[in-house]
């Protein structure tokens, strides 16, 4: 067995079934190996589509997503992919293939320093050196990638190790220590929670990472503390959970916010006081103790000074810290707030209100559904307007913002759940960034569904040149789009157009029950905004609602 | 501030550019650095100086995660505090 049958029968022994990857000559042999079968491989157009599929495959199943790419530009094209990755904490191996050990640092074809380039969008790296460490450094990059806060791992293996003779490898048995709790920490976190009169449950990406929804619910459910969430942590509330008012931050609803900035407790569970949900820092949650609970200990106190934290496994701390507090007026408030502030869908005219179609199609599509979002103003509307109970279910690229996240992210969902609906919902600027993945979706017969959101510009963007610039409308306006009807049917995706309110149930209908892949092209006003907005550097209590 | 910390770590050909990067990422500027391999241990020590407005617990937590790190000591503090261990 080569190094190359070696990696294979490692990634069989993970319990890896399918890899999204692109070949190249660094990475031959690997791709010969596979060759063999036993790991379903799927090709991307694209590296960058490589790397989004295997975080849409880990994001809707919680497994390891992995991909592959060759030296140089293979490698280079995963980057943005690892990035996005580390950004939201997702388990994603990436193997590259390098130039044979005795070229590395000639500057040979397709030589990059592919470790240097890593280092800063991977929570690890390595390059093996040996053919002895290929076994033991596969397993620790599966380790590191799925313990403690999960990220991306990059493992670069030299040609000729993936040629040469592989030397077997017995697995360590990882023994896992069981952790117990500072009891302490646990009475005082009781204590302060039924001290409070105004407790709020901050709830962020870490609660989906940690497999503690359950735990999670079962806490708001005993406790019935009021509760909001971050972008990724949609999902892990039940949406009409009584008095869980929804996504807080930049374009959080408007309860949520408010609600932070009253508070006398916030519990932060998985969440890292990020910038699009703090607005201005120094008067986030001004009246608020803090209780943080994430496993990452460098978060705690790295943007919020807090009162008592805890890093352990939310599972075990989620139950541990359960009592009710007596807090009738809080709740009867936060209810009112959460009623006063509920979104309005009544729209003027025939145009069709985007906010409006993307809620009836979270009403029509079956249960289990998996949305994948693009990067922009129909990602916030997908965050708003549409209802997700599970975090697996709601794919949005959420740390990093990547344009062109949607396509692939839903292949991969799809190649993950092949019973389930995948969805992607994008924008016209970003669906052009990874077009080509339509070819995959082609290639492998792939369900998808697109929804694309089409203002013919450059919407989140185009909204803040409004609002922030002057309207000076800086290369943001895409009049010159492509017919998509016509560019899907090249990659033998069938599709419609719609502009109107009238056509929406059938169109809804159509790409619902469409056997295979669906374009739904639907044209919007450019005027259209993403409300309520917290303007760069205000507190979240100065929200702007309108275009005033 | 300037704060005065020992790295001990796990000894790799890249260890020290990870540390590097660390710190600059993080906003904390080398003032002198000084790294000794000690081959029969295969770790590598780290002694370097830092400044940065920021403080130095952000930068501790972070080279914490850093993969192989075995210990963290910060130096200049009333006495010597062991961050991890
Ligand atoms: C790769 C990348 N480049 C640039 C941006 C900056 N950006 C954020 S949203 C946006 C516009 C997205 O346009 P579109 O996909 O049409 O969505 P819309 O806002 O119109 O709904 C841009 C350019 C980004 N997030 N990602
Ligand atoms: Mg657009």
């Amino acid at each position: 067995m080569n190094g190359a049958h070696f990696v294979v029968q490692a990634l069989k022994e993970q319990n890896v079934t399918q890899v999204f990857g692109y070949p190249g000559g660094a990475i031959m042999p690997l791709y010969d190996a596979l060759y063999d079968g036993g790991v379903d491989h799927l090709l991307c157009r694209h590296e960058q589509g490589a790397a989004m599929a295997a975080i849409g495959y880990a994001r809707s199943t919680g497994k390891v997503g992995v991909c592959i790419a060759t030296s140089g530009p293979g490698a280079t094209n995963l980057i943005t992919g690892l990035a996005d990755a580390l950004l939201d904490s997702i388990p994603v191996i990436a193997i590259t293939g390098q130039v044979p050990t005795h070229l590395i640092g000639t500057d040979a074809f397709q030589e990059v320093d592919v470790l240097g380039l890593s280092l800063a969008c991977t929570k690890h790296s390595f390059m093996v050196q040996t053919a002895e460490e290929l076994g033991s450094v596969i397993e620790q990059a599966f380790e590191i990638a799925t313990t403690g806060r999960p990220g991306p791992v990059l493992i670069d293996i030299p040609k000729d190790i993936q040629v040469g003779p592989s030397v077997t490898h017995a697995l360590a048995k990882l023994i896992k220590t069981e952790n117990t709790l500072n009891s302490a920490a646990i009475d005082q976190a009781k204590n302060m929670i039924s001290l409070s009169q105004k407790p709020l449950i901050y709830v962020g990406g870490g609660v989906g990472m940690a497999s503690a929804v359950n735990e999670l619910r079962n806490l708001i459910a005993a406790t019935e503390i009021p509760s909001v969430c971050t972008l990724k942590a949609i999902g892990c509330i039940k949406h009409d959970s009584p008095y869980f008012m929804g996504m807080v931050g930049m374009h959080g609803s408007k309860a949520s916010n408010l609600a932070i900035q009253e508070c006398d407790l916030l519990i932060a569970i998985g969440a890292r006081f990020d910038d699009r949900v703090t607005g201005k820092l120094d008067e986030f949650a001004p009246n608020a103790k803090v209780i943080h609970l994430d496993v990452d200990a460098a978060e705690i106190d790295k943007l919020r000074q807090v009162t008592l934290s805890m890093t352990d496994d939310l599972k075990q701390v989620l139950p541990a810290i359960t009592i009710k507090p007596n807090i009738e007026q809080w709740q009867q408030h936060v209810a009112a707030m959460k009623v006063e502030h509920e979104c309005r869908y009544d729209h003027p005219g025939e145009p069709i209100f985007a906010p409006a179609l993307l809620r009836q199609l979270a009403q029509t599509m079956p249960a289990d559904t998996v949305i994948c979002s693009d990067v922009g103003q129909h990602q916030m509307w997908v965050a708003q307007h549409m209802f997700v109970d599970r975090p697996e279910n709601h794919i949005s690229s959420s740390g990093l913002g990547t344009m062109g996240f949607g396509v692939p992210a839903a292949v991969g969902a799809q190649v993950a759940r092949p019973n389930d609906t995948v969805i992607a919902v994008s924008g016209d600027g970003s669906f052009m960034m990874n077009v080509q993945e339509l070819g995959t979706i082609k290639r492998r017969k792939l369900p998808v569904k697109i929804l694309l959101i089409d203002n013919q510009r450059l919407g989140m963007v185009r909204q803040w040149q409004k609002l922030f610039f002057n309207g000076r409308y800086s290369e943001t306006i895409l009049t010159d789009n492509p017919d998509f009807v016509t560019l899907a049917s090249a990659f033998d995706i069938p599709g419609e157009t719609i502009v109107a309110k009238s056509q929406i149930d059938q169109a809804l209908q159509r790409l619902l029950n469409s056997d295979g892949p669906y374009l739904l092209h639907v044209s919007i006003s450019e005027e259209e905004n993403v409300w309520p907005l917290v303007p760069p550097g205000a507190p979240n209590d100065r929200m702007m609602e309108s275009i005033e | 501030m300037i704060n005065a910390l020992t790295v001990e770590a796990k000894n790799s050909p890249e260890f020290l550019e990870r540390l590097l990067r660390v710190c600059r990422h993080r906003g904390f500027t080398i003032q002198s650095i000084n790294a000794e391999v000690n081959n029969t241990l295969q770790t590598t020590q780290i002694n370097l100086t830092v400044f940065s407005e920021r403080d130095i617990t952000l930068l501790t937590k972070q080279i914490e995660k850093v993969v192989g790190v075995i210990e963290i000591t910060l130096l200049q503090q009333p006495e010597n505090i062991k961050v991890s261990a």
